[in-house]
């Protein structure tokens, strides 16, 4: 088994099409029983990364092992103990839900398969079980996907943009999918272009820029390494340097009546807010505390928003 | 075993379920047999009027004009002069003529081949000619046999013309049953094929352990099945309505179906690999059903054909397909003998499996 603690080691990964690299150095690990998440543009290498790793595509360069598993060489050993969701996945087109998660047990000959009523359920198509595949809207498609990639109760699930197409509510309970596995012990590896998905679901996240991987960690790590800062704001008549004085405030700005404080120790800087404010007998109105975001740590790193 | 028949109940549900791969499969073949059949069918017999010329003065003259005026029935004979039945010809009062030469017993005995002269009315059905030419291609044969002394294969031949009439549609019906196969592996393999694989279907799949020649076999053990059961309603809808006769067996008929589904089914694969969307599949498919449809003998006798085809014509998979069916089924004069025709499928078959199984992706 190797590497005991890591359940997918990437090293050193290049893959090129025509003059465009790709996948340009990538190196990471995916610990056992977490939930890692690829955050980046469309474009940026991620889904042509995730491919190599479930043997899909086939490296220029650098190594891959999954579960002990060496790519491509023991790929088709590889393929029974992983669950794939494509980005863009279509099944046979006059095949309903039944039928298709069906017949995707009999690919797992050598494996203990999750019912497909139990699938069902979990993704939540019940109502849809009989409906050909073709009239599923996007978001029940995207629901059929995930419950094929579990359909061999998989150690490593891999997951490539799960929720694009969906509706807030769907998006959410895929979620709690993907919580619910993490809960019983399984690793999940996905991409998304979605900000607030990694940083609600992803134990850890890498941010991937054209073909490379430009930082490591968790989202919270992530934002706090990059902006030490919180931002208090809120409405006040006078001027912002009024409160320059404040504990913790590094510095201060302003405009049409909302102030805003940086504050490098938070939690001072509302305790000797609250106290000046109520010594003045005004009461704070429009309050706004707030870090920054995984979506302020790409724009500072890549100069760019990630959704463009 | 389990996993291929899974996929092939799937596959066959994913079938049935396309209408376009139906129609060109079931409603396309069957809609030629009926019509085919309701037109020519009509009153079960046909006859020939027929215009007989005997210069010959010896034995051999003597015993063919025995024959064809007595023993065909097919043929309504009137006898006379050469210039007299030429002119009845043209003026379309026969539709054939046949002249025995001059010196025809003296070319016999010397032991010598010698010719019979046919002349057919051009603007007749290409069909009928067939028919014509066929009638006296056995009617020499049966004679050829009595002189050279061989054995049976012959007297069943000689059953077959003086016992039942030939129709047109019994002409038809196995050339239209070699063309619903070639649609099978044109419309009903190459196009779903590339639509699978554009969709992302085949990858989806090949993201699983499923080895992928259990997902072809599934395919294709499909695909043959669909073959037969064409095959078979073809058959059982043309000697049920139309009265079509098996002259040969039914064993025969099944082996040289799935021969000629196997070939077919293996250029639909080639089709798919070549393709890349499925516009061009269905381009290509086209491309490839029509000139076969018409230039394989399926509704033309080759005969009638012009010259310079007889490369293309000779090149196509359908032509043999339909000539060995035609054997089988009419026990008529075939165009080629029948290890021509197994040998020119099975080579078409392998060429084409050889090169879709190296060319053809998943993705």
């Amino acid at each position: 088994m190797g590497d005991q603690a890591n359940a997918i080691v990437v090293e050193n990964l290049r893959k090129t099409y025509g003059a465009t690299k790709a996948v340009d150095g990538v190196t990471f690990e995916v610990r056992h029983g977490e939930v890692f998440g690829m955050l980046g543009p469309n474009g940026a290498g991620k889904s042509t990364t995730i491919e190599i790793i479930e043997g899909l595509r086939v490296a220029d360069g650098g190594s891959v092992t999954v579960l002990g598993l060496r790519q491509p060489h023991e790929a088709q050993a590889i393929k029974s103990r992983i669950g794939i969701q494509l980005q863009t996945t279509s099944l046979y087109p006059r095949l309903s839900v039944i039928e298709i998660l069906d017949l995707f047990h009999q690919f797992y000959p050598n494996r203990k398969t999750l019912s497909t009523e139990a699938l069902i359920q979990m993704v939540d198509l019940g109502e849809k079980k009989d409906t050909r595949s073709k009239q599923l809207s996007g978001g029940q498609k995207q629901r059929l996907s995930v419950a094929l990639a579990l359909v061999n109760d998989p150690d490593i699930v891999f997951l490539d943009e799960p929720t694009t197409g969906m509706d807030p509510q769907a998006r959410r309970k895929l979620w709690d999918v993907v919580l619910d596995l993490k809960r019983q012990g399984k690793t999940i590896l996905m991409t998304t272009h979605y900000m607030e998905e990694a940083e609600q679901i992803c134990d850890r996240v890498a941010i991937v820029d054209h073909g490379h991987i430009i930082e490591i960690g968790s989202p919270a790590e992530l934002v706090q390494r990059h902006f030490s800062e919180i931002a208090i704001s809120f409405q006040a008549p006078g001027g912002a340097a009024e409160y320059q004085a404040l504990a913790g405030v590094s510095h201060v700005s302003g405009e049409d009546g909302v102030i805003t404080v940086y504050s490098s120790d938070a939690p001072r800087t509302m305790t000797a807010l609250l106290e000046r404010e109520s010594a003045n007998g005004a009461a704070l109105r429009g309050l706004n505390v707030h870090s920054a975001t995984l979506e302020d740590v790409f724009l500072k790193l890549t100069g760019r928003a990630l959704r463009d | 075993m389990p996993t291929v028949f899974s996929l092939y109940v799937a596959n066959m549900k994913e079938f049935v379920r396309d209408r376009a791969a139906l129609f060109w499969t079931f409603a396309f073949p069957i809609f030629f047999i009926v019509l085919f059949g309701a037109i020519f069918s009509g009153g079960g017999s046909t006859s020939y009027n027929v215009g007989l010329v005997n210069e010959d003065g010896g034995p051999v003259g003597a015993t063919l004009a025995n024959t064809f005026q007595h023993e065909v029935k097919p043929f309504k004979t009137t006898t006379g002069t050469y210039d007299d039945e030429l002119s009845a010809l043209k003026q379309g009062n026969i539709d054939l003529l046949i002249v025995l030469p001059a010196g025809l017993s003296q070319t016999v005995s010397n032991g010598h081949t010698a010719q019979v002269q046919m002349y057919l009315d051009p603007s007749k059905s290409p069909t009928d000619a067939q028919i014509q030419q066929t009638i006296v291609s056995q009617v020499l044969d049966v004679y050829n046999q009595q002189v050279i002394k061989t054995e049976p294969p012959l007297a069943l031949a000689t059953n077959s013309i003086t016992s039942h009439t030939l129709s047109t549609i019994d002409y038809l019906m196995p050339g239209i049953l070699a063309m619903s196969l070639m649609q099978l592996g044109l419309f009903a393999t190459a196009t779903p094929l590339v639509s699978l694989r554009q969709e992302g279907v085949l990858r989806r799949l090949g993201a699983t352990p499923l080895p992928r020649w259990q997902l072809i076999l599934g395919q294709v053990l499909m695909r043959l099945t669909i073959g037969m059961v064409q095959a078979a309603l073809i058959i059982g809808i043309s000697v049920a309505a139309f009265h079509v006769h098996i002259q040969g067996n039914y064993l025969a008929l099944a082996g040289l179906t799935l021969l000629g589904a196997v070939t077919f089914i293996g250029m639909g694969y080639l089709i798919a690999a070549l393709a890349k969307t499925v516009e061009s599949a269905s381009g290509i498919s086209s491309a490839i059903n029509f000139p076969m449809m018409f230039l394989s003998g399926v509704f033309f006798p080759l005969a009638l054909l012009p010259a310079f085809l007889a490369p293309f014509v000779r090149a196509m998979p359908l032509t043999y397909l339909a000539d060995a069916f035609r054997q089988v089924t009419t026990g008529g004069v075939p165009d080629f003998p029948m290890w021509i025709d197994i040998a020119v499928l099975g080579a078409w078959a392998v060429v084409c499996v050889a090169l879709a199984s190296r060319f053809f992706k998943f993705e």
